[in-house]
């Protein structure tokens, strides 16, 4: 068994988990718009391309501290 | 004559596949451990080939174009979705794993059977998982209706191929188990790649001169599907999020969900397993693209045709080949996942019903040989319901997600609530999925939202509340 992780850490976990998690789904109603485009791409398809590329990272950092790799 | 070339090359390619992974799994012997969770070997790659091929099925073939068709922006929620569930999963997955590998389950009636020592909550899990897995398989009976009747430039009857299909890889769960379809997973995702490429990229850029220039095109004629209805409608904001966290809390909590976890050789494997697999929602969104691009070119088609959009596009535009390829790709995006619902809803019920409940086939070989038995059976079943059910691929998976996710709370509060038990866990169960599947089967939309969202606030109030006030039994 790895040492229990400290708050800290604990909480670092939870808010890079809740951060993509809210982005994709109520955190839409926020950019629910066309404008401004992204090389002629509305706004609401790259911000849920963007946060869907995002999450592999958010993920891996996640990993990071509870220091799996 | 153009309709034979395609649905040869359509047949080429499901024999082909079904001849490879019986290839791939001759000799292994057949324990019900090795035949429903592949003998919990399935290391990081094997691992996201079988999720990926079990995940995406028809639906993301063909409904995801056919909401982006019909509504354009709410389709996104299928790419939201899925990224969501891979977020729960890298926490869920590993935790779900480690009880699985230490108690040696099966299934996921197993796991609260287990987790709260009640074999009448594992017995009354197994019946509600067969029962929703079945409008899931008929998603995939009716993509695949649609796939072929497409191929065949509509002379043929469709029908009489499905059935004969979808028996066909019902007899080829019966021999090959999970590890069958996980070989069979290699072909699909890389064929299903393949079309999706074409349909998403190659169909923007024939007709619009880029993929971009296809959002120039729907900004000029249909601008109101680039963007999300108010909320309080269907469709509307308040339908995406509610449909996008329903949808991720039930992703892995469904009973074939459960068999691809206990695969897993390692947690780490299930964790950077759950890194990878956000990379495969591109597919999803060109699907999306696809769809848009359908309503441009082949304007018109209502109800449950929408989910023919993009099909029809190739059908019409490209050579037969083209045609046959695609649809092929389609054909194993119905099959290769159904074969893993057939072994999930078949394990569930010999394990859980047959065995635990009753008595019957409690030896290796017995339950092993019921279990095969009970997959032709369970596609006999799920043939006659496709054969008189009316709904949208969309509609369809909605549906089962409303009654699927209901299980999602008592997976949760296993791992990080002591005083949850079995009354509560069942009678939370039951009031979310009585509240649930009428909603969705009604079409009803409380305040805009998903009824089955719903649904599971009522089933977390009623967990909490029944837990609080009985007495957890024994252990």
């Amino acid at each position: 068994m790895r040492p229990a992780p400290s708050s800290g850490a604990l909480l670092l976990r939870a808010l890079l988990a809740a951060i993509p998690i809210f982005a994709l789904s109520f955190g839409v109603l926020l950019v629910n718009r066309v404008e401004p485009r992204l090389f002629g791409i509305p706004f609401l398809f790259c911000w849920i391309a963007a946060w869907v590329l995002l999450t592999p990272a958010f993920l891996w950092t996640i990993g990071r501290v509870e220091r799996r790799w | 004559m153009n309709g034979i070339t395609a649905l040869a090359i359509v047949a080429v390619i499901v024999f082909g596949t079904i001849a490879f992974a019986l290839l791939a799994v001759r000799g292994v012997k057949m324990s019900p451990e090795q035949y429903i969770v592949g003998g919990r070997s399935f290391g990081a790659i094997f691992l996201w080939v079988l999720q990926a091929g079990e995940i995406y099925t028809t639906f993301t073939f063909l409904g995801v174009a056919g909401l982006a068709y019909s509504q354009g922006a709410p389709a996104l929620y299928v790419v939201a979705y899925g990224t969501i569930a891979y977020i729960i999963a890298y926490f869920l997955a590993p935790a779900v794993w480690r009880v699985g590998k230490d108690n040696n389950l099966l299934t996921n009636a197993d796991f609260f059977e287990n987790r709260y020592n009640s074999r009448a909550l594992g017995v009354g899990v197994a019946l509600l998982s067969f029962v929703m897995i079945v409008p899931y398989v008929t998603i995939q009976l009716s993509g695949l209706q649609i796939l072929l009747r497409i191929a065949g430039y509509g002379a043929y009857n469709a029908t009489a191929a499905v059935i004969v299909g979808f028996l066909v890889m019902a007899l080829f769960v019966f021999s090959a188990g999970l590890r069958g379809t996980a070989w069979a997973s290699v072909v699909k995702d890389i064929l299903v790649l393949g079309a999706v490429l074409f349909a998403g990229v190659a169909i923007p850029m024939h007709f619009f001169g880029s993929p971009l220039g296809l959002f120039e095109r729907v900004l000029q004629t249909h601008p109101h599907m680039l963007t999300l209805p108010p909320a309080g409608v269907f469709h509307g904001t308040l339908w995406y999020a509610s449909s996008v966290l329903l949808s991720a809390l039930g992703f892995y909590v469904g009973p074939q969900t459960f068999n691809s976890v206990y695969s897993a050789r390692s947690g780490d494997a299930l964790r950077r397993n759950a890194i990878y697999l956000p990379i495969y929602q591109i597919v999803a969104a060109l699907m999306v693209f696809a769809g848009l691009s359908a309503a441009l070119i082949n304007p018109g088609l209502t109800g449950p045709n929408v989910d023919q959009s993009f099909m029809l596009v190739v059908q019409r535009y490209f050579p037969s080949w083209i045609l046959g390829l695609v649809a092929g790709a389609g054909a194993l995006a119905a099959l290769v996942p159904a074969s893993a619902l057939l072994l999930a809803a078949s394990s569930v019920i010999t394990k859980n019903v047959f065995g635990d409940a009753f008595g019957v086939a409690t030896s290796d070989r017995a339950r092993t040989r019921l279990t095969r038995i009970i997959v032709v059976v369970v596609a006999v079943l799920a043939l006659g319901i496709w054969m008189i059910a009316q709904k949208t691929v969309v509609e369809l998976l909605l549906l089962y997600y409303n009654g699927i996710t209901q299980f999602f709370p008592g997976v949760v509060a296993a791992f990080v609530w002591k005083r949850a038990n079995a009354w509560g866990v069942g009678l939370g169960i039951l009031a979310g999925v009585s509240i649930a599947v009428p909603l969705a089967a009604l079409n009803i939309f409380p305040l805009g939202m998903n009824g089955g969202f719903v649904g599971l606030l009522a089933n977390v109030v009623v967990l909490i509340l029944v837990s609080l006030v009985t007495r957890r039994e024994s252990g």
